[in-house]
């Protein structure tokens, strides 16, 4: 088709939509306009909420620190898990702030960007609990003393220790090197769009998807 | 004061209908869902009125809102079967029933470019509205979010698809 003719169609699909579109005025004044944003409203609570519990838990970790500084193994397996849970207060802060900037006047790109960021939300705590593999023990101990007064890693046989440190610190690097692979770049390799569509709902593999056709059409 | 607001924005609606009317028939084809569609846009022009700044067109800030309300709208509610019918029936907008009268050649053609345009994704169907609404390729890049570069490129990209598209007729 030649741009004329394609110009000419136009033309007239303009003209009869000037001739016989019309707007329905009373309809118009019937929709409920203060209803908004109530889906980014319920996500913002979530997020908010999600911090709130965070940072609780941010500051308990920060006490139970303090308390056990005198015991090393505590105070590591405290500093470990909060590490943790201050990346995941992070996270969830700038999921918030990316709520905030979703402006529906701004350029497409630009917010498509910004939802499918907030979308793709669950992914951070997967590659959290991956991350974590390597240091679950922490986990434990901290948890076990909470919870049940009991300090698990003086039950512990020191060959045990020893043999977990080596094993795992030899794991960080392919790890790390995991975590890298898990990301929406990606999801061309086979088996990193299975191992993400294994841990991830279909609303963040679509939103991985769509971040990835952003990608492309702005390149 | 909010009367005036109102009666201000009844007008600007009705002045850019035409905009509303291609976009929502573009990203929804099933005819029961536009009125949703129809509604979250003018829900969300009317929430984002104020802000409006005459640092661009108002047509450009139309286009912004109303092309990412229809994305996500479009995301949202993958289970549509396509149709290609572009004159229905809306309940905000309408048409005049065009029952009795005869398809011309044009409207073939017509319903031919739109279901071309049903087939792109989400993001290159944005860039096809804005090119066959004649856009210079300067909005159609703040409207998008991309530059003018890419803007060029990918049109003659979508031109080739749709003269290859052509052809086969």
């Amino acid at each position: 088709m030649e741009a004329s003719e394609l110009k000419k169609i136009l033309e007239a699909y303009d003209n009869k939509l000037d001739k016989k579109l019309s707007l329905n005025v009373s309809s118009l004044k019937n929709i409920n306009l203060g209803k908004s944003k109530q889906k980014t409203q319920t996500i913002l609570i979530y997020r908010v909420i999600e911090i709130v519990c965070f940072g609780l838990l941010s500051l308990y970790l920060g006490q139970y620190i303090a308390n056990n500084w005198s015991h090393t193994h505590l105070a590591i397996s405290g500093i470990i898990v909060h590490v943790f849970t201050l990346i995941a207060l992070v996270g969830s802060i700038g999921q918030v702030v990316l709520l905030q900037r979703i402006d529906f006047s701004k350029p497409i790109v630009d917010i498509r960007k910004k939802i499918e960021l907030v979308n793709i939300h669950g992914l951070l705590f997967i590659k959290l609990i991956f991350l974590s593999a390597p240091i679950w023990w922490s986990y434990a101990i901290v948890a076990i003393d909470l919870f049940l007064n009991i300090d698990l890693y003086v039950h512990l046989d020191p060959d045990f220790v020893v043999r977990y440190l080596i094993i795992n610190s030899l794991l960080i690097i392919p790890l790390v090197w995991f975590l890298n692979k898990l990301n929406y770049k990606n999801l061309h390799i086979n088996w990193v769009k299975k191992t993400i569509g294994l841990f991830v709902g279909t609303k963040t593999m679509k939103a991985l998807e769509f971040l990835n056709d952003i990608e492309e059409f702005e390149s | 004061m909010k009367v005036n607001k109102k009666e201000k924005f009844i007008t600007a609606i009705d002045e850019h209908k035409k905009i509303i009317y291609k976009i929502v028939n573009s990203y929804c084809p099933n005819r029961e869902e536009r009125k949703d569609l129809e509604q979250e846009i003018i829900i969300q022009l009317w929430n984002s009125f104020d802000n409006y700044k005459d640092k661009y067109k108002y047509s450009t800030w139309m286009y912004r809102i109303a092309l990412n309300v229809a994305i996500s709208f479009y995301r949202k509610e993958k289970k549509w079967s396509v149709k290609n019918d572009f004159y229905n029936e809306a309940s905000i907008f309408s048409i005049e029933d065009e029952d009795g009268e005869d398809e011309t050649e044009l409207d073939y053609h017509m319903k031919l470019l739109q279901e071309f345009v049903n087939n792109l994704n989400e993001l290159n169907k944005a860039l096809m509205l804005l090119y066959l609404e004649e856009k210079s390729h300067e909005e159609i890049a703040e409207i998008l979010g991309i530059t003018k570069s890419n803007v060029a490129t990918k049109i003659s990209r979508v031109k080739l698809k749709l003269k290859k598209e052509f052809q086969k007729i």
